[in-house]
């Protein structure tokens, strides 16, 4: 190595380190933390704190409450996550079919997407309502127990996360569909190619990366999915909404367990790791990602 | 400790990591210590047309110069006031002095240590004018640690129309009640017309139900020793009856998602017989757009078949004072005026918060805007605290979704009661 790349390397080293403390104080510090939490029994308010080993695991590992979060949160993430996908690619391609009021429908888009999901709750919270609601006054005489039902409370809450994070897939894709050449379709079609063949052949092809990602960003956000159950059924009934993450808050933050909560945290994110590992792989093979 | 609640929500979830810092931010510069004492006084947003508490911290200034108040808002729902005081007690900082603290936090305040000790401070007549019911969870330990301030009690409400066009009385069992729900709904005829609302959301209020039912059977949650359902046969009865009450259609289905106020409004809008809830919905059901209004009569909530009588569950807000503040005396001091009759006879007249002060449920100028003040006092002083333990919100946690499964049909009874058991156990095996 020549002087001059040595140099080159140390400023190159200098100019990372303020990004790698950030990144060693924000987020390997507390996963550490967090790891090293959950081998302790630690509950403040009565001031226990003991090393346990892997005895929170061994609890949690025959827990059926962690068992049914994880049920819950793989269902959730699948369910929600397709629909959104499916969802997205066709408002997409409606999108650039549009002629007229496209930039209404953009922004119209757009608003599901930019409102807190807090508010987004609060919303479905009254589409859902049993007596009041729109969705139940729709139904008419069949009106359903949307959030009160073991059957129907997941199925509602995953609706909800579509309504809300559809707009994202869609923009995604059609921001993807814009930089596809005309010339292409053109080609095409001197070449005799129908509606069909153009879709399966030149934009379904050209969108799978921008898919991959799509599906990469919603699949690490539905895994930990908190808001919408929180708010509108607080994980119920029966748990049959309670993600891990929501279990995850009610034992930290609610009975104040923080070995135990923190054992569940460590679970969603070896989840979510192991999940964004698969994909980076993925990605990887499709020559999208160093 | 501060990196302790930072550390957990960072791999649960982004927003709840983003308000840890938010709110450790928040805390972070402790005031300079100036001349003029400024006691940070951390309370709920009061809702309703006109919120009393600037008006009573300025007489409070006003009476105490040299004495600065600084209100600051707490977040909107419980769940996170909790866990903003969790973070910011366990952190290092005194960021406040005087705090609103829900009535079933006060033993685990008081237990961790975050509280300052009252006992002494505190004349010794002081709490005697307050419902037993409210002193007894500010009291742990056999010490003092919260004012009484606001009161909540468990209600029956009834439609009084309905009751008399039948010739009836507010049902004394639930047995009554159901034999009433059935006579009057098909009388009436009306499919629309519900009969009894309660809250069986998976929250807080679901054991808040749970409870009355065990007190109305004869039973308890925490036996003497500490055991969970020390009656399981009768506990079994209650989260049965519960079952039996949607399955026969004497409450909808929904129940199983409603809290208080999607009660309150279905009975508001005219739709139920029966309601269980607190007494702010009385307030409303008497404002001159309500379709109930003049319709809505109060009574104690009914008893089981082993119960010798209901009594609601008490709730409500107490004040505490954090215990590494600079400013004790100042900050009793702020806690006697609040707490006081004078302050609090002012709020129950503004906002219709009820008092904890028994005295004030007979106050002529009160009764007279607010009728039904004599009967909750009453049915007040007949109420139960729920458990009064440092570890009552792990027990409501564990037991939310073992009462909710039961509800909606996915366990027994049985097997609900069991579960619950293995988990508290598990829970406390270190605590007690």
């Amino acid at each position: 190595m020549t002087p001059r790349r040595r140099a080159d390397r140390r400023a190159g080293l200098l100019f990372l380190t303020p990004a790698l403390l950030a990144l060693a104080l924000l987020t390997v510090y507390p996963s550490v933390w967090v790891l090293w939490l959950s081998l302790e029994r630690r509950i403040p308010v009565f001031g226990v704190a003991r090393f346990v080993g892997f005895s929170n695991y061994e609890f949690l590992a025959g827990d059926p409450r962690l068992w049914n979060a994880a049920r819950v949160t793989l269902a959730f993430t699948g369910a929600s996550v397709a629909l959104e996908l499916l969802l997205g690619v066709l408002v997409a391609l409606a999108l650039s079919e549009q002629r007229r009021g496209r930039r209404t429908a953009l922004a119209l888009l757009l608003l599901a997407w930019a409102l807190p999901s807090v508010v987004t709750a609060k919303l479905f919270e009254w589409l859902y309502h049993p007596s009041a609601g729109l969705v139940n006054f729709l139904l008419g005489e069949r009106s359903l127990n949307w959030l009160g039902d073991p059957h129907l409370a997941l199925p509602g809450l995953i609706l909800a996360d579509v309504w809300r994070t559809t707009p994202f897939v869609a923009l995604l894709c059609y921001a993807r569909l814009l930089t596809i050449p005309a010339a292409l379709y053109e080609a095409a079609q001197v070449d005799g190619a129908g509606r069909l063949a153009m879709l399966g052949r030149i934009t379904f092809p050209l969108l799978r990366r921008v898919l991959l990602i799509a599906l990469l960003f919603r699949t690490l956000d539905a895994l930990r999915a908190f808001d919408l159950m929180f708010v509108l059924t607080g994980g119920g009934p029966a748990s049959t909404t309670e993600t891990l993450t929501v279990y995850a808050y009610r034992s930290l933050f609610q009975t104040l367990q923080l070995g135990f909560g923190s054992a569940i945290g460590v679970i969603v994110f070896a989840l979510v790791m192991a999940t964004a590992w698969i994909y980076l792989r993925v990605l990887r093979r499709e020559g999208m990602a160093a | 400790m501060r990196h302790l609640s930072l550390a957990a929500p960072l791999i649960v979830s982004a927003p709840l990591l983003l308000s840890t810092l938010l709110l450790l931010a928040a805390c972070e510069p402790a005031p300079p210590r100036s001349e003029p004492v400024t006691l940070v006084f951390k309370h709920a947003r009061i809702l309703g047309p006109s919120d009393p508490l600037p008006g009573l911290v300025r007489e409070f200034e006003a009476r105490h110069p040299g004495v600065r108040v600084k209100s600051e808002s707490l977040p909107w729902n419980t769940d996170e006031q909790h866990q903003f005081y969790v973070i910011n007690l366990e952190g290092g900082s005194p960021a406040f002095d005087v705090m609103m603290l829900d009535v079933i936090w006060v033993p685990e305040f008081a237990q961790a240590r975050w509280l300052l000790d009252l006992t002494e401070l505190l004349p010794r007549a002081e709490l005697a004018a307050h419902f037993p019911a409210a002193v007894e969870p500010a009291t742990w330990g056999g010490r003092v640690w919260a004012m009484p301030w606001i009161m909540n009690v468990g209600l029956l409400y009834y439609r009084a129309d309905l009751l008399a066009r039948y010739g009836l009385r507010p049902p004394e069992t639930y047995e009554a009640l159901v034999a009433q729900v059935k006579r009057i709904q098909a009388a009436e005829g009306d499919a629309r017309l519900d009969g009894f609302l309660w809250q069986g959301k998976q929250y807080e209020g679901l054991i808040v139900n749970l409870l009355e039912g065990l007190w109305a059977n004869g039973t308890r949650l925490l036996g003497e020793d500490g055991r969970l359902f020390p009656d399981p046969a009768r506990a079994e009865e209650v989260l049965g009856f519960l079952r039996r009450l949607i399955d026969t259609g004497v409450s909808p289905p929904w129940v199983t998602a409603a809290d208080e106020e999607l009660s309150r409004r279905a009975f508001g809008d005219g739709r139920a017989i029966f309601l269980r809830n607190w007494p702010y919905a009385m307030d409303l059901f008497e404002l001159p757009e309500s379709r109930v209004r003049g319709k809505v009569g109060i009574a104690p909530l009914p008893r089981h078949a082993h119960g010798a009588r209901g009594s609601g569950a008490t709730g409500g807000a107490h004040l505490g004072v954090d215990r590494r503040t600079r400013h004790p005396e100042a900050a009793v001091a702020l806690v006697r005026f609040l707490a006081g009759a004078a302050a609090q006879k002012t709020m129950a007249a503004g906002v219709a918060l009820n008092p904890t002060r028994t005295a004030l449920y007979r106050d002529a100028d009160l009764v007279r805007s607010h009728p039904s003040l004599p009967l909750i006092g009453a049915l007040t002083a007949a109420a139960r605290p729920r458990p009064v333990t440092p570890y009552y919100l792990m027990l409501s946690s564990t037991l939310q979704p073992e009462v909710s499964a039961v509800l909606v049909k996915v366990k027994t009874p049985a097997e609900a009661i069991a579960q619950a058991r293995r988990t508290v156990g598990y829970m406390l095996r270190d605590v007690r």
